[in-house]
């Protein structure tokens, strides 16, 4: 739980579930909102503004693992990247705005920070989202190598003028008894500040979400998995738009 | 272990702070436990993996030390060893225990979405090289690594005292340099699997422990373990408040955005590097470990009682308290996990955790005591 999650449950005190589950992918998703506090960050998208302002065609590239791909649903279409592009189609009709998705499954932000540039920087993107880190808390990498991979990676960007976001780990109530991802997501979300980029945070998120009764993570069975990770990418796509809508205001 | 060696009166300061680091592992090992974010790596840069580790040599200067110089080299060595025995033992039981935890965790639920991610949890895959590993020290999950270190630095102990009765120097500049070299260099001992580095790199902490060792040496010659000067306790002192104020503008940042981290863009990746044991958090740890000698004399009577009588106990039984300590993270991260980690739950955790370590090491002082020849009883038992 990081300390944003933190205050959150003590300015609220109670959780209150919400309705019910998001739905497919042709309408925006609903019922599976969450608290701004999780969703908006300080640090600005100014090169996505500009685009969005001028009515410009924009490009975003997505780095990241397997969540990434999409795998847990099937396909690359219900994958997160593909229903944000969705989401930002519905709201920014007129606009050609294309999310690309350069997702590799189990790589390490070292791993990752190395393909920046061939795989994001060379597609001339106004946004690179990364998401990153659960490949490293599973490994255990050296924090102190996971961090500075994603300064170096943050730091490429920004000198060729690309706004960055990380999209930090995905939760579940039985990984986190196993995994020990607390250092990596607090590595994270300091970086973030570190290097002024945005920070999603999506651990918190699902984790709201698993809280509040919206998803289930738990004891889902084989043939529902497909359905479930369908609907929890939509509503993570959307979010995602949120937060651009936000950071780009 | 009951010792005919005659010895002043304890020092109960180290039992007291070793009592203490002990409930801080136990705090920080459950993660995403609210109370970390209050204990001491909020207000410095070194935490409670420092203070154990000095601790642990200035007692074992100070136990096997003493052997040492009265009965020899060899028997103390072998006192050392079994002591070295006893951890491995205890190290081998919580991988055991942990295991176990996560097998029921991984079958009872593999996950949706973490289908590919969570395959790299190998050990369960190759559980006969798991196993082999783990005795080799070099498989070591996540929330066992303190044990393996202090193994490791015990296991040389008997040549550092033996360098420090040489002189002093002779252990300290190789340890010091040692240091220097990993600092500059990276060098690191890698970790089944994917050759990951120990997460406390041994080649580093050494210097802390050979620090306290020393430390220790000059208490039991009834030397000043620290040079006398007013000043070094003025340096230190300043040192330990500049620290404290910049974790805690750190800490006020992450709860409240708009408030300045000061320093956190130089300062922050060195006082994580938790691995090597960067020099801010060496210094930092020292400059606070002096502060302390100077505030809490030796002969304070808060150090005798009621209220630190608990602390004092745990700490004169740290390796059992320590071990259960550890286990009780994992289990209390287990009912986080698994039920729910509501702040309220969260604090009835920590403390069902902390009235279980102290109720422990009650009922431990009490077998020990009760069991000892009346004749001996007086001596306490400082090998813990």
């Amino acid at each position: 739980m990081g300390l944003k999650h933190l205050r959150y449950l003590i300015v609220l005190g109670v959780l209150l579930p919400l309705p019910a589950a998001a739905q497919g992918s042709t309408a925006p998703p609903s019922g599976c909102e969450a608290p701004a506090e999780l969703v908006q960050d300080s640090p600005q998208l100014p090169e996505v503004a500009e685009r969005l302002k001028a009515k410009q065609a924009l490009v975003i590239v997505v780095i990241g693992g397997s969540s990434t791909t999409g795998r847990a649903a099937g396909d690359g279409d219900a994958a997160y990247p593909h229903q944000l592009e969705l989401a930002l189609q519905r709201r920014h009709p007129g606009i050609g705005i294309t999310v690309l998705n350069k997702g590799v499954a189990s790589e390490t932000a070292d791993q990752m920070a190395a393909r920046m540039e061939r795989d994001a920087v060379a597609e001339n993107p106004a946004l690179v989202l990364w998401e990153v880190g659960i490949a490293d808390a599973v490994r255990a990498s050296d924090l102190d190598e996971f961090t500075a991979a994603l300064q170096a990676g943050i730091t490429q960007l920004h000198e060729h003028r690309i706004d960055a976001m990380l999209i930090d780990m995905q939760y579940s109530p039985d990984t986190t008894s196993v995994i020990n991802f607390q250092p990596y997501l607090d590595g994270l979300h300091k970086i973030g500040d570190l290097a002024n980029a945005y920070v999603f945070h999506r651990y918190d998120i699902m984790k709201y979400w698993s809280d509040a009764g919206v998803f289930r993570f738990t004891d889902v069975p084989k043939a529902d998995r497909r359905e479930l990770a369908t609907k929890v990418y939509a509503c993570l796509g959307e979010r995602l738009a949120d937060a651009i809508a936000y950071a780009a205001r | 272990m009951a010792t005919s060696v005659a010895r002043p009166t304890r020092d109960l300061r180290l039992d007291f702070f070793r009592g203490l680091s002990l409930f801080l592992i136990f705090i920080d090992h459950i993660p995403g436990n609210v109370l970390s974010y209050f204990t001491l790596r909020s207000f410095a840069f070194s935490d409670a993996a420092e203070a154990f580790i000095f601790i642990s040599g200035f007692t074992a200067a100070i136990v096997y030390g003493t052997m040492f110089r009265q009965r020899g080299f060899l028997l103390s060595a072998a006192h050392t060893y079994r002591r070295v025995w006893q951890l491995y033992v205890a190290h081998v039981f919580l991988f055991v225990i942990f295991t176990a935890e996560v097998s029921y965790t991984l079958n009872a639920a593999d996950n949706p979405m973490y289908a590919e991610e969570m395959g790299v949890g190998d050990f369960l895959k190759e559980p006969h090289i798991a196993i082999i590993q783990a005795l080799l020290l070099r498989f070591q999950p996540t929330f066992l690594d303190i044990l393996p270190l202090y193994i490791v630095m015990l296991a040389g102990f008997p040549v550092v005292i033996a360098l420090i009765h040489r002189h002093p120097l002779s252990a300290l500049i190789p340890s010091a340099l040692l240091y220097g070299a990993v600092q500059h260099w990276s060098w690191a001992l890698h970790l089944y699997p994917d050759e990951h580095p120990w997460f406390f790199n041994p080649l580093a902490w050494q210097f802390l422990f050979v620090i306290g060792t020393l430390c220790g040496h000059s208490q039991t010659l009834g030397q000043r373990v620290l040079p006398d000067q007013i000043w070094i306790r003025w340096v230190a002192g300043a040192i330990v408040l500049f620290c404290a104020v910049i974790s805690i503008t750190w800490l006020i940042h992450s709860i409240y955005d708009p408030f300045p981290p000061v320093l956190f863009q130089v300062l922050w990746r060195p006082a994580i590097d938790k691995t090597n044991l960067s020099p801010v958090r060496l210094v930092n740890f020292l400059a606070l470990a002096i502060v302390v000698i100077s505030v809490v004399p030796r002969e304070s009577a808060f150090l005798k009682g009621a209220i630190a009588r608990p602390v004092v106990l745990c700490g004169q039984n740290s390796l059992y308290i320590f071990c259960l300590g550890i286990l009780l993270a994992v289990l209390g991260h287990f009912v986080l996990a698994e039920i729910t980690d509501r702040i309220p739950v969260q604090l009835l955790v920590n403390a069902a955790g902390v009235i279980l370590m102290i109720s422990s090491a009650f009922i431990i002082a009490w077998y020990k005591k009760a069991s000892r020849p009346p004749a001996s009883a007086a001596v306490a038992d400082s090998a813990e």
